[in-house]
């Protein structure tokens, strides 16, 4: 009985650093912006207490749900891009020869520049005035007039923003699927070559099955990044136009910190991590079963 | 077949490669491309012509200013103050503009508030309404320096006829002329436009698209842009935008929506580059610079970047017209110098504030770093000629008065940058526009306010 005491209580002890960050890092605050979110907080003045009006006005936000559809469009068309571009680049770079390790390395450097540079970078690169891309294409002959990429038209502009963001975090999936795909063993992959299976059925029926449990977590890590956007379209297009291309934390930014309405702000925030949260426990069920 | 997958993944990676040596060179080959430096003189001094005008002995203060600001003004003040009040330095820190009042915040609730405060001018009314910062009234409201500082930020520093501040610096809309390009389409660049049909036509009489030259710029996706170089066009007209307070009306004017017109009239003639519809402020410094733009509405900083930027560019400067000859009017931006409340040096900060009006520091620190002098009795004095005829907007130049001042106008989503992209890049009947934005706009600035008074 003491032995197993103590046995608990070291693995207490253990566990003790890890759940204090917790703690520290994300339950206090979790119930610090949901007490925020019952008042009408705009530091300049005290607050007051509103109950629940932060997330009724919220309910009836328009704005707030079209930059949430909005958002969930843009997870929609960039997380495939990212998954199966990053499968497909870890499919063709995961043996260890010396191009392609330094091919993987070239991929993977945009991911180690910060979101904020690399928007700034594209902002430039899509310029109509100055950026090379439209003088790329009219040198080519392809465009006769520089294309306005960014916050005139919103498909254009969501478009745009995909080409710099998967440039910028493509490498990281695929290094992820490399090494999920170097773990493969040897044999499973030289059984059906034997059996007399293709490249391409050997990467769908082995290496993929084998590998899935990667997948799921790159995909999850995409979706939540997506869900989450934010950087890219400030810098980029500022939301533009007229609102169509703000992503949902980008108008909480707006209505936190430059609108000072800290309150409505923090509802908005936790009725966005609740729509994540959802999301995340159903992949993770949906995983678990399919990994059974 | 290796061979062939490893060329693929080669050419995959090699066209990766590429897009991020395009990517790289974008920020640094293209001249006329790179991103404007600071504005600056050639050379700005390491010692200051000025001399102490109180006394502070209190020992070290702390001031907070806004980043994104001029910085190099206010590290000069607080260089020129350090010089001759050794017992009374300043340390200065730069804050992230939008940590500004969260940070304030917090210095209020653990008692660690600066002494000093700069402020981007247009929040003065949201902070002083609030109660957040020290009336300095009876410290230096009589000072007949205090007299003279400029009306806009005076303005918005005041609430209930109690000062709060004075200007830190100050910057001003102007509308900028291209000589050359005037003197192509044989205008006289030294007469500038005085009404807007006469901007119209001097505007058409440059443009050359075919050649990439266009006559008048219009930023279609930058809401600060508009309210510092196209609300100038409608004050001077009659026009007033911003309700203050709840209860006020928004857009008041008959010149509205002719000024409205106007600058429908000048995209659809195609005198205002298209490029420009995509233009949300990060290169707007860069536009009258790059020598294509015949007339632009900028601000004074705009002489050195674009003298920077194309050191063989011949500008001139005049005011902002209105909708009739005589009528102008600029916008003026910058920052104030406040005392958060917390703050137990008020009289020290007042000794700062005092010695930044003084007649020595506008000439020998403002004006020799090319800035504008915050007193409208100072006597220009500045080497270049064109920065000395930036001077003239201050004595017309206004700053919006309203406690929500962002969500009003310069957010990306405000109804003012709405109205405005309605109005260039659509046909929507320009009455209809206004009455959607003056609906807005009267339903945010009441938000959360209690309702106004009903008379009658």
């Amino acid at each position: 009985m003491r032995a197993r005491t103590k046995r608990k209580l070291a693995g207490a002890a253990y566990v003790a650093p890890a759940f204090l960050f917790v703690l520290a890092f994300t339950v206090y605050p979790f119930m610090r912006t949901f007490r925020i979110s019952l008042t009408d907080e705009s530091l300049l003045v005290p607050a007051e207490y509103v109950g629940l009006d932060n997330f009724r006005d919220a309910l009836d936000d328009d704005q707030f749900w079209g930059a949430f559809r909005f958002t969930l469009k843009y997870t929609v068309l960039l997380t495939p891009i990212l998954m199966i571009g990053g499968y497909l680049l870890a499919l063709l770079l995961a043996t260890n020869t010396g191009v392609r390790r330094f091919t993987r390395a070239v991929v993977f450097i945009p991911v180690v520049i910060g979101l904020g540079v690399s928007s700034l970078l594209w902002y430039w690169l899509f310029s109509p005035r100055f950026g090379l891309i439209n003088a790329a294409l009219q040198d080519l002959g392809i465009i006769d007039e520089p294309i306005l990429w960014l916050g005139v038209n919103p498909n254009t502009s969501l478009w745009a923003i995909i080409v710099s963001i998967t440039w910028k975090v493509i490498g990281f999936g695929m290094i992820l699927f490399v090494a999920a795909i170097q773990a493969v063993p040897k044999e499973v992959n030289e059984a059906a070559l034997v059996d007399g299976a293709s490249a391409w059925q050997r990467a769908v029926r082995v290496t993929l099955p084998l590998t899935m449990r990667t997948v799921l977590l790159v995909t999850l890590i995409s979706v939540i990044g997506s869900l989450l956007a934010f950087d890219q379209f400030f810098l980029m297009t500022a939301g533009q136009p007229l609102n169509q291309t703000a992503t949902s934390v980008f108008y909480i930014y707006l209505n936190t910190f430059p609108f000072l309405k800290l309150g409505y702000g923090a509802a908005l925030s936790l009725m966005l991590a609740a729509f994540i949260l959802i999301f995340t426990v159903t992949q993770m069920v949906l995983s678990r079963r399919s990994a059974r | 077949m290796k061979l062939h997958r490893a060329l693929l993944a080669f050419v995959f990676g090699a066209g990766i490669v590429t897009a991020g040596g395009i990517t790289t060179s974008a920020t640094t080959v293209p001249p006329d491309s790179a991103p404007p430096e600071e504005a600056a003189p050639a050379t700005v001094p390491t010692e200051w012509d000025v001399e102490a005008t109180g006394t502070c002995d209190g020992g070290p203060m702390t001031m907070w200013e806004r980043s994104g600001g001029n910085a190099q003004m206010v590290d000069a003040l607080v260089a020129a103050w350090n010089q001759v009040y050794p017992d009374c330095q300043i340390e200065l820190t730069y804050i992230v503009h939008s940590e500004m009042v969260p940070q304030l915040a917090r210095g209020i609730e653990t008692g660690d508030v600066p002494d000093l405060m700069g402020l981007d001018l247009i929040y003065g009314p949201q902070f002083t309404s609030a109660g957040q910062l020290q009336d300095i009234t009876d410290l230096i409201g009589d000072d007949p320096l205090a007299a003279n500082i400029v009306e806009g930020h005076r303005s918005v520093a005041t609430w209930d006829d109690r000062l709060y501040g004075v200007p830190l610096y100050a910057d001003v809309s102007l509308l900028f002329q291209n000589r050359a390009l005037f003197e192509q389409a044989g205008l006289d660049p030294d007469v500038p436009p005085t009404n807007l049909q006469e901007l119209h036509d001097m505007a058409a009489a440059i443009n050359d698209p075919d050649n990439g030259v266009y006559g008048y710029y219009l930023a279609g996706n930058c809401s600060g842009c508009n309210i510092f170089t196209f609300a100038p066009l409608i004050w001077a007209s009659g026009g007033t935008i911003e309700p203050a307070e709840c209860g006020d009306e928004a857009l008041v004017g008959d010149s509205i929506p002719t000024v409205l017109e106007w600058a429908r009239m000048m995209h659809q003639e195609g005198l205002i580059d298209p490029a420009a519809q995509a233009e949300n402020g990060e290169t707007f410094a860069n536009v009258f610079g790059s020598g294509n733009t015949g007339i632009m509405g900028t601000g004074n900083f705009n002489v050195f970047l674009a003298k920077q930027q194309n050191p063989d560019i011949d500008l001139s400067v005049a005011l902002l017209p209105g909708l009739e000859s005589g009528q102008t009017a600029s916008f003026a931006g910058g920052d104030i110098v406040t005392v958060p409340m917390g703050s137990d040096r008020l009289e020290d900060a007042v000794e700062f504030m005092k010695f930044i009006l003084s007649d020595q520091v506008q000439e020998n620190v403002y004006m020799r770093l090319g800035n504008l002098p915050t007193r409208s009795d100072v006597e220009p004095v500045f080497d270049d000629p064109d920065v000395a005829d930036t001077l003239q907007a201050l004595s017309v130049a206004q700053t919006p008065f309203t406690l929500k001042f962002f969500e009003l106008i310069n957010s990306p989503q405000s109804p003012w940058l709405q109205m405005l992209q309605r109005v260039y890049y659509t046909d929507e009947p320009i009455d209809e526009i206004i009455a959607d934005t003056k609906a807005q706009m009267e339903e945010i600035i009441c938000e959360g306010a209690e309702a106004p008074a009903t008379t009658g």
